[in-house]
């Protein structure tokens, strides 16, 4: 390899190469190319790690992984294919999650250097604090379609990965959801939280059920329920018990026909008892199960013509054209086959709500069999059998488009294709071969410079940026404050949802700041389970309580401040606040740079009626689910490193496109938040964002 | 040109290509699955070309070397097994670029490109070209430039690579935003923004137009300011590959860094350009093939031949240059 040939290299690069051992995290798209430039380039003591498994959708750019190796381990196929470019090699691959406490401090320690290669927030979150506990340089990188960044890590010298606060993940209000969905995404939301009250973890914030409790309601909430409906106890408030949606399908066998009438004809017409919703708002139409309209154009017509005097569009025909022969073909139950000349792939054909109705009791039969075929296999246990939804999985994807397509219908919103259903349900960023290729080349010259910082010369120099003082991660002394009603707010959520799950906390420990230190959340097993339904008000914790959080594995402590706030935004049980004044400094960047786009949003509000929970944003394509590589998407500003000014221009342009359309997808983020919220030039590396960008920039587009 | 498209893509082939086509969309799918690509030169740079191309569905590609596999080889071009050493390099490199993609027709040819008559390259859409001396890159560029092929060229020496792009005269679109505000009837404004295809096009010129230019002239003087000391960087190396008929070699470091100098100092001169404009730290990096700066530079280079051929955005136009010494990547154009 390139440091076995004397004179290929300098020397100090030679030796800090042949010296080095590196932790490589992530065996995906970036991580196959990185464990191949390392490899060549003569790093010979490398640990991968990636607990994901080989799908046929990675193989256009992992390519270390062929179709023989679908379904199996990335980081123990990444290692075989690697190797074989150098034997001499020595690859170390766990196929694991690297948010383990098998993970710990003396595991960093080992190696000189941290290379994230990660699609996910929460990793980077948790790989970033342990480099920062264990003071080893972590090279962080990321791409999205035609963009991508890599970002050095230092320890005290530059800007950690949190330093910056990220833009929260997009969620959407309860009642619009449950009850007046407006958008596409809102149904496919639903949808998604259908298949897991029906066939997966049942999370009881996921409630699909019409809600009695919505605020615009309230006074008159909907006593016409479904009376006769004996089966689930009629949908009064949430907090009433009921039977479970799972419970209530599995007394029915899963019926299709009865799940249907349930969903798409009675829960519909209890909304629309719900009579002050629909003042402003266009009512949905129940659909039922026998009677289907024969395709999705059946909007206000005003042009007083009976619906058969109406002309077709060439379009309407082919759906006519197509639910006739669906029907003849079912009909006759024989087998029908032609060919669609219109150039589109299967997934990029929209359905008619027959089709709907045919893929929904198809996708619910297969479900159910599979619940049905796992059970019997573990009768013993009284767990319930739980399917994870998946974008991959054909069922779970032809579930989720139909419901959500049905819903659409009833609702009067735009129906979307199966394809598209797969970019928003599953938020999927676009990815190629090039883009991780050229990210990959940056994160190992970032290495190999950081292995070699006297050797001047050989390197460009960059400007870095301090640590941020007021990081509530790599600050001496980190605090945040965090906003709830301390009356219903309980400890299991703070402690999963808030902690865990925002914090990213890999297993806290919490204790009152009262001069007594009363511990509230132990990471001890069972330790202060009985604490969990309790809210944080019958714990003392009232507004103004201080917290010393601790994560003992991330080497972590944080004061968490607790503000008691009765009126949260609707469908938020918290909101976490950085510092207060860097969150208002904030808040006028994005005012200021976002003007258009607010202005934009409030309009939309206003032509809805309704409010959006955190506002900002416009646009519909991104549910918030595993979002691969959710945000690396920041670019940032590269005017001091490059001279060209044409170049930059280009840049700039090219990157403001870019974000808007292939990146972001449809969090419309106002600019300058991406910007900063990219980790931004930071230290010794900082060029190395910046040139990132730079090639992408210029020249991918 | 590529303007045939083939038969629709296929269910498997949609499952396979499905992160990029959410990306660049079916039609330019279907124009990559149309275009028959020449990768000459099995460097370190051609196997991350070949690499890139293959895995994004071309219809076929000739990996076109008549160099035997070396020790410099192997630490770059992945496709070469370790036991290959001493092979026919185009040949050693053909089993692992098929593995990637069995949907495209991988061959190998064995013969010297200089050797190769204009006929030869008009069997291809497109033709990429490294490891080449300057002389047959300008002939074979303007073999393209007759036939109307895609033309490209790139190499990678040490930490420094360059690409050259000439597609003469180029047609493509591009996706433009634009922002219309409209008066509703309550008297608010609302800002739309919708998205227009654009079509455009841009012109190129050949390499020899590219690397001969007299940077006296007045149209010239001025851009010599601003244009990256790493396009005469790629004068000196391709001289010292026309002098010696070989690429500054590792095991002569000393003597090929003298040698470099001299070559600049020289060239230098020739050229009227003072010799600040270029470092002399030069001369040190550009040994063997960097793994890292083939990725960037064959990243680059494949995605603007995906570019291309899917006539989507603008291209390069027309060098692109990359080096540690700047850490970063620029476009120049140079010879219009």
């Amino acid at each position: 390899m390139a440091t076995h040939i004397p004179g290929l290299l300098e020397e100090k690069l030679r030796a800090g190469i042949t010296s080095s051992k590196v932790l490589v995290v992530g065996a995906g798209g970036i991580g196959c190319e990185l464990l191949k430039d390392l490899v060549l380039a003569g790093f010979e003591d490398i640990e991968v790690i990636d607990l994901d498994t080989i799908d046929v959708s990675n193989l256009n750019r992992q390519f270390l992984f062929q179709k023989k190796h679908v379904g199996k381990s990335k980081a123990e196929v990444a290692k075989e294919s690697a190797l074989r470019f150098n034997p001499r090699a020595s690859i170390t691959a766990h196929h694991d999650s690297i948010i383990k406490s098998t993970y710990g401090m003396s595991f960093y320690q080992k190696f000189d250097l941290v290379m994230n290669a990660l699609d996910n927030r929460s990793a980077r979150n948790h790989v970033n604090r342990m480099c920062l506990a264990a003071d080893i340089p972590l090279v962080e990188s990321g791409t999205a379609g035609y963009l991508g960044q890599v970002t050095v890590i230092k320890k005290g010298v530059t800007e950690c990965y949190e330093c910056q606060p990220k833009p929260s993940q997009k969620t959407y209000p309860g009642c619009t959801i449950r009850n007046t969905p407006s958008e596409p995404i809102h149904c496919i939301v639903w949808a998604k939280h259908l298949f897991n009250q029906l066939f997966g973890e049942a999370d009881p914030d996921e409630d699909v059920s019409p809600d009695a409790a919505d605020p615009e309601q309230v006074g008159q909430a909907g006593q016409a329920a479904l009376g006769d409906d004996k089966d689930h106890n009629t949908h009064t408030d949430g907090n009433v018990t009921r039977v479970s949606t799972r419970a209530w399908a599995k007394s029915h066998q899963y019926q299709a026909k009865k799940l249907f009438t349930k969903l798409f004809t009675e829960d519909i017409h209890y909304l629309l008892t719900m009579d002050k919703l629909w003042e402003k708002r266009r009512k949905p139409t129940p659909l039922l199960w026998d009677s289907l309209p024969s395709d999705g154009d059946d909007n206000d017509n005003n042009d007083g013509l009976i619906e058969d005097q109406r002309p077709w569009s060439v379009e309407r025909c082919r759906q006519v054209f197509e639910t006739a022969v669906n029907n003849l073909y079912n009909r006759v139950k024989g087998r029908v086959v032609w060919d669609n000349n219109d150039g589109l792939i299967e997934d990029q054909r929209p359905w008619s709500v027959e089709r709907c109705r045919q893929v929904f009791e198809t996708a619910v039969n297969n479900l159910y069999n599979r619940v049905k075929s796992e059970e019997k296999e573990k009768e013993d246990t009284e767990d319930d059998v739980s399917l994870t939804w998946d974008k991959d999985d054909p069922d779970s994807m032809d579930f989720v488009t139909s419901c959500a397509n049905i819903r659409a219908h009833i609702f009067n919103i735009p129906q979307k294709t199966r394809f598209d259903v797969k970019s928003m349900a599953g938020a999927i960023i676009p990815a190629i071969a090039t883009t991780n290729a050229i990210i990959a080349g940056v994160i190992v010259l970032e290495a190999m410079k950081l292995l070699t910082e006297d050797a001047r010369g050989y390197w460009w120099a960059a400007p870095s940026t301090p640590p941020r003082p007021k990081c509530t991660v790599c600050a001496p002394r980190p605090e945040l404050t965090v906003k709830l009603d301390t009356r219903h707010t309980t400890i299991r959520t703070l402690d999963q949802k808030i902690l865990r799950g925002s914090i990213n906390m890999a297993a806290p420990d919490v204790e009152i700041m009262d001069g007594k230190g009363t511990i509230v959340i132990s990471s001890e097993e069972g330790e202060t389970e009985c604490n969990m339904g309790k809210t944080l008000q019958e714990l003392g914790i009232v507004d103004g309580t201080r917290l010393n959080c601790d994560d003992f594995l991330q080497s972590y402590t944080l004061v968490v401040n607790i503000v008691h706030c009765e009126k949260l935004d609707e469908g938020t049980e918290f909101t976490i606040l950085g510092n207060s004044e860097e969150i208002k400094k904030a808040q006028e960047e994005e005012a200021e740079v976002a003007a258009e786009v607010e202005q934009n949003r409030k309009q939309k509000i206003s032509n809805d009626g309704t409010k959006t929970a955190d506002g900002g944003e416009t646009s519909d394509e991104m549910v918030v689910a595993e979002v691969e590589d959710d945000d690396l998407v920041c670019l940032e500003d590269v005017e001091d490193e490059v001279e060209e000014q044409e170049v930059e221009e280009e840049e700039e342009e090219e990157s403001r496109k870019r974000r808007s359309d292939d990146i972001v997808g449809g969090e419309t983020q106002p600019l300058k938040k991406l910007k900063s919220g990219g980790g931004s030039s930071s230290s010794s590396g900082s060029g190395s964002g910046d040139s990132s960008d730079v090639i992408e920039e210029v020249m991918l587009d | 040109m590529i303007e045939k498209q083939g038969e629709n893509i296929t269910e498997d082939e949609a499952a396979l290509y499905d992160r990029q086509i959410r990306l660049w969309g079916l039609d330019a799918q279907k124009r990559l699955r149309a275009s028959r690509v020449l990768v000459a030169g099995l460097c370190g740079l051609g196997a991350e070309v070949t690499k890139n191309l293959v895995l994004s569905g071309v219809k076929s590609i000739k990996m076109l070397d008549h160099r035997k596999v070396t020790q410099i080889d192997i630490c770059a071009n992945f496709l070469a097994p370790h036991d290959s050493l001493g092979k026919n390099i185009a040949e050693a490199s053909k089993e692992r670029a098929q593995i990637l993609n069995p949907m495209v027709q991988v061959t190998a040819d064995t013969g010297n490109i200089a050797d190769k008559n204009d006929e030869y390259f008009t069997q291809f859409d497109v033709v990429c070209i490294s490891r080449c001396q300057r002389e047959h890159l300008v002939r074979i560029n303007n073999v393209c430039n007759q036939n109307k092929i895609l033309f490209f060229a790139g190499d990678v020496f040490g930490m420094f690579g360059y690409t050259f792009t000439d597609v003469q005269e180029h047609h493509y679109v591009e996706e433009v935003k634009e922002h219309k505000t409209v008066k509703k009837q309550d008297g608010k404004t609302q800002t739309n923004e919708t998205t227009k295809m654009v079509k455009r096009v841009e012109t190129f010129y050949p390499l020899s137009q590219a690397l001969d230019v007299d940077w006296t002239t007045k149209k010239y003087a001025s851009q010599l300011r601003r244009v990256s000391p790493a396009y005469f960087i790629m004068h000196i190396i391709m001289e010292f590959m026309s002098l010696h008929g070989r690429t500054p070699d590792p095991a002569h470091r000393k003597e090929d860094e003298v040698e470099l100098l001299t070559i600049k100092n020289a060239l230098m001169d020739k050229m009227n350009i003072p010799q600040e404009k270029v470092n002399n730290n030069f001369a040190g990096i550009v040994f063997g093939q960097m793994s890292p700066v083939c990725a960037i530079v064959g990243g680059i280079l494949a995605q603007e031949i995906i570019k291309t051929v899917s006539q989507k955005d603008p291209p390069n136009n027309n060098f692109f240059f990359f080096s540690t010494l700047d850490g970063a990547g620029v476009v120049e154009c140079v010879g219009h």
